[in-house]
């Protein structure tokens, strides 16, 4: 059936294995692509709690091919006090540099403290404040080991946090003291409806030397389900956005959970502010994002076993200028939606696409899915041209992306497997006249080494032509600003198959490969007649168009199989 | 002196502070009924050589003074009779709905989520009525011959001045930047009627359609007064109505679209101050019903002077997109309802009423896609039972709220709704393929459930294709 077949890759997928100890749409990610589940130390990429990392990673020799989900010290950027620690160092070198421009773009967090340490300077600050008459100045404490908005409160007079400050857990000297930031509350959030939102967008590092980035086109804005209240500073319903505090609210709607994809949050701000305005909101917070990392790049252990799938966590306030409150390093993968579901079932599956494990990519791609490019070693700037200034936000068009991908790096594989073979056959006869050149020279005087020379030489040439037509270029045309049918309503939840019957549909597909292709007549193909006969079956097969795209695909170790039935 | 074009002209007007005490004192006079002083306006016009533009100014601002009657009485006595049956009608099944809600009541196991007073379907099977009714008592000697669904005698516009009005539309492109800035310019610097209803007729940039609609309803300079109002009416709703149960039950829907769930709450506070709203009954400008209270019932009508319909929630939601304060949101829709959307509801022979705008869809489909035409009466979907909802819902839901706003930016461009024929037009030849390959109201109903995207340029493409 395929004729581009496993051969032509390093690592087949199928033969790829994982570990994880996640049950969400990690699990259902890593199984739509058919790779295996493993418990032993055989696996090819981990999907590891924080935790594991910093407990067994410094004991552990990883193989030059083992991949895993975060970085050894990540939480210099994801523990909030660390964060802002970096972030204000960052800041201050830049100052002591000279360099005042750059250090004046580092004002996207706002003023924090570390507290017990640091509770002394906050305490100032916050009698500088009152006595300026900003009585009503919010601040907001949030405890450093926690997520998901546990432990947070407001307050607005130095009285509401003296009974946390006279529990016996607080004590500068005392080292299980549990350790808080405090930070001036963002009183004039923009509000949608009424109501208080935060943004979260996710961003791949896939290496810090150089400082390499992916941008996620789509993400989401967590609403609050109560209207916002900037005097009711108790209600955490109002303040915070969590979508584990906002579940236990009365009126939680399962359905759409609160939340808007980032596109429609984007054709809201455009409707009301205008292109001009919110191309600049997003650009800066790409920019703020890219800040964010460069402020730890020198700080943070690279290791090429590593990437990182951030979340960040984003606030804009009224005047649309974007505020960090936190970055993720273990965003949530669990779906409350089916739209939910797809979301981040697509987004794991993109990443995976980047880590490469299957070493079919070239290193070049401007857009892997639904991620942009946006770093690597500086941050990558737009043509001027383009109507975008950033893809965030923008149509994602993973699908159609992925399937581009796809069909040119199957010629590339091709193409590349059929100059080996060429090679491996030169080579082979290149041998024997060497043979017979060497016996003759035996006989008489010999050039022999420049003749080798001259057959080296040679066979570069072909690698030289593959890579031009590796190089893929970015399609914009695909693009429409304001596109959001993707993520409406009812696109509907697909049945999760059973990765038991995948794999025995991969093994079928591959035992008739093997029956039908004589591997000698195929490698005789050029690879455009390997593509046309590839698109030919797929004609003749439209019947049957979920078993044969998702076949190409799975081979190709990209796109999700339920994905790819909705969209045919 | 260098030669101004009327747009300097009428800016440097603008910049004075005599312009405005100008206009305050004309408006002033004229609702006063004091005399002006004709002098000092001349004198002033003299002294900066705009006496036209001035002209220009002074019968705009009379124009906006001249207060609107409300439609009551139609031209057609058969239509004024209709009126007050349709208004029993819905009497009676407002006692049918509350009946249903005290029974839910009683028993919570029976959830009935459809409790409306009456809905699109309902309308359009009371105009159907007209037909035999209108051949049966006026127009005996009169045959019939026609497979339309509504045949009325009403003065109605040719089709073919509707669509030559709006082919113009064809020719829209999306602009560069320099000339949104240059309109984006026009629309804070402009105040007359006429020049902004021709912004509004050919480009409105995302950003701008707040601040034109509010000076196009002059309320640019009244945020205080809007605000004041609805505080005043936000007070009001503590007083609970049956009608208020109804809008919540409706605001469920909204709630179920990913464009709109954000401002349920918003959209259920407009609504509930709408019908409280004693100046709607001065503002409208066509009454919906005829007012007259059934014996025996329990219910009046509300404030507002008309019952709340299904989905009235939807013409509140786009305006959401046009600003983050309620007061504003609120002041939009009122205006939009009372001056246009009330006339979809309004049995009428008004040009932009709903029984004309049904009369004129079926008539250009008829002559222009008569395959189409015959094809849908004869697998029982009449044209307008297919189009009904986007017509009378202007087609939110079915667009994004960007192409909603576009439709809205055509109706006060040319103060009218003929814009909605175009599209539905536009709507019926893009899934005309589709429909007839249809075979019965299953399959039609089929083809619509599938997920969709409409656009406002794609559609007006559509109405003119042949």
């Amino acid at each position: 059936m395929l004729i581009i077949s496993i051969k032509f890759y390093q690592n087949c997928s199928s033969n790829l294995k994982f570990k994880t100890s996640f049950r969400n749409c990690i699990l259902e990610a890593f199984k739509r692509r058919l790779w295996k589940e493993t418990d032993g130390d055989d696996w090819d990429i981990m999907w590891a709690e924080k935790e594991w990392i910093h407990e067994v990673m410094d004991h552990t020799h990883l193989q030059s091919n083992q991949k895993i989900n975060h970085f050894r010290n990540h939480y210099e950027l994801t523990r909030k006090d660390l964060m802002i620690k970096n972030l204000k160092r960052f800041k201050k070198n830049l100052e002591r540099e000279g360099k005042q421009d750059d250090a004046n773009n580092y004002n996207f967090f706002p003023l924090t403290f570390h507290l017990p340490s640091e509770y002394p300077i906050f305490f100032e600050e916050f009698k500088r404040q009152c006595s300026n008459g900003e009585t009503k100045t919010a601040w907001i404490m949030k405890p450093i080991g926690k997520s998901q908005g546990k432990g947070i409160f407001i307050f607005n007079k130095i009285q509401q946090i003296s009974q946390w400050k006279n529990t016996l857990r607080y004590n500068q000297d005392n080292p299980q003291a549990e350790a808080y930031i405090v930070q001036k509350y963002i009183a004039d959030p923009l509000l949608i409806g009424g109501k208080k939102f935060d943004m979260r967008i996710y961003l791949l590092c896939t290496s810090y030397q150089p400082l390499t980035l992916y941008l996620y086109r789509t993400g989401f804005a967590r609403f609050t389900h109560h209207r916002y209240d900037n005097e009711d500073i108790t209600n955490t319903y109002v303040h915070l956005t969590n979508v584990a505090i906002q579940k236990t609210s009365d009126n939680y709607d399962e359905k759409l959970g609160g939340k808007w994809n980032l596109q429609t949050l984007k054709l809201y701000l455009m409707t009301k502010y205008g292109q001009e305005k919110v191309a600049e909101t997003f650009y800066n917070i790409q920019m703020l994002m890219v800040r964010s990392l460069q402020a730890v790049q020198k700080i943070i252990i690279n290791d090429k076993h590593c990437f990182e799938l951030y979340g960040f966590d984003i606030l804009l306030d009224a005047q649309l200028k974007p505020w960090l409150l936190e970055v993720n390093a273990s965003p949530s993968m669990t779906s409350n939606t089916p739209v939910d579901f797809e979301l981040k079932c697509g987004l794991l599956d993109d990443v995976f696409t980047i880590i490469d494990l299957e070493k079919v990519l070239t290193g070049n791609e401007e857009q892997i899915g639904g991620f942009d490019l946006i770093c690597k070693g500086s941050p990558i700037k737009l043509p001027i041209n383009s109507t975008f200034t950033t893809y965030l936000g923008a149509f994602n068009n993973r699908q159609q992306q992925l399937k581009k991908i796809a069909k040119s790096t199957a010629i590339r594989l091709a193409q590349t497997y059929q100059e080996t073979q060429t090679k491996a056959i030169e080579i082979g006869s290149k041998g024997q006249k060497e043979k017979e050149e060497k016996d003759k020279q035996m006989r008489s005087s010999s050039k022999g080494p420049q003749a080798m020379q001259n057959g080296v030489n040679g066979s570069n040439k072909p690698n030289n032509q593959s890579k031009q037509n590796t190089i893929m270029k970015r399609n914009t045309t695909n693009l429409p600003a304001l596109g959001t049918v993707q993520n409406r309503s009812n696109i509907k939840r697909q049945p999760l198959q059973n990765a038991g019957q995948q794999q025995q549909q991969l093994q079928q597909s591959q035992s008739n490969s093997s029956k039908k292709n004589n591997p000698n007549e195929e490698s005789m193909l050029s690879a455009n007649q390997k593509l046309q006969k590839l698109t030919q079956e797929s004609k003749i097969n439209q019947f049957q168009p979920y078993k044969q795209q998702s076949q190409y695909n799975d081979v190709m170790g990209m796109g999700s199989r339920n994905q790819q039935k909705n969209e045919e | 002196m260098q030669q101004l074009d009327n747009q300097e002209i009428l800016m440097k007007l603008k910049a004075s502070k005599q312009f405005w005490d100008i206009k305050k004192k004309i408006k002033q006079g004229f609702n006063e009924q004091l005399k002006i002083g004709v002098n000092d306006i001349q004198k002033f016009a003299q002294s900066c050589e705009i006496e036209d533009q001035l002209i220009k100014l002074i019968s705009h601002i009379l124009k906006k003074s001249k207060k609107r009657e409300t439609l009551k009485e139609d031209q057609i006595e058969f239509l004024n009779t209709s009126k007050i049956k349709w208004t029993e009608l819905l009497f009676k099944n407002l006692d049918i709905v509350h009946q249903k809600t005290k029974n839910q009541e009683e028993d919570d196991t029976n959830t009935d989520s459809k409790l409306y007073i009456y809905d699109e379907k309902n309308l359009l099977a009371f105009l159907q009525t007209f037909k035999q009714q209108q051949s049966n008592s006026l127009y005996q000697n009169v045959q019939f011959q026609s497979n339309k669904l509504l045949n009325i005698n009403i003065p109605l516009k040719s089709s073919q001045s509707i669509l030559d009005k709006y082919q113009y539309l064809l020719l829209q492109e999306e602009l560069q930047d320099d000339k949104i800035n240059k309109i984006r310019k026009q629309i804070e610097n402009e105040h007359l009627d006429i020049e902004l209803e021709k912004i509004a007729q050919n480009f409105v940039p995302n950003g701008e359609r707040c601040l034109l609609y509010l000076k196009y309803f002059e309320f640019d300079h009244q945020e205080t007064v809007i605000q004041q109002n609805f505080a005043k009416l936000q007070k009001e709703c503590s007083n609970q109505l049956f009608y208020d149960e109804l809008l919540e039950i409706d605001g469920h829907e909204i709630s179920e679209d990913t464009f709109y769930f954000v401002f349920q709450e918003q959209i259920l506070t407009c609504l509930k101050c709408f019908i409280r709203d004693k100046t709607i009954k001065e503002n409208i400008r066509i009454q919906l019903q005829s007012g007259l209270k059934k014996e025996n019932t329990e219910f009046q009508l509300p404030v507002a002077g008309f019952f709340p319909f299904k989905n009235i929630s939807k013409y509140v939601a786009p305006i959401c997109y046009l600003s983050t304060k309620i007061h504003i949101i609120y002041a939009l829709f009122k205006e939009f309802f009372c001056r246009y959307f009330c006339f979809l509801h309004s049995i009428s022979s008004e040009n932009n009423s709903i029984l004309a705008l049904c009369m004129q869809i079926e008539e250009i489909v008829s002559t222009r896609s008569p395959k189409l035409f015959h094809h849908l009466k004869v697998i029982g979907s009449d044209t307008l039972k297919l189009i009904m909802h986007q017509l009378v819902y202007c087609f939110i839901g079915d667009m994004d709220p960007p192409h909603i706003l576009t439709i809205y930016d055509q109706i006060i461009g040319h103060d009218s709704l003929e814009i909605l024929i175009i599209l539905c037009v536009g709507f019926l030849n893009k899934y005309k393929p589709k429909l007839l390959l249809a075979k019965n109201y299953e399959n039609v109903q089929q083809i619509f459930s599938e997920l969709r995207e409409d656009k406002f340029q794609e559609l007006v493409q559509f109405a003119y294709k042949q």
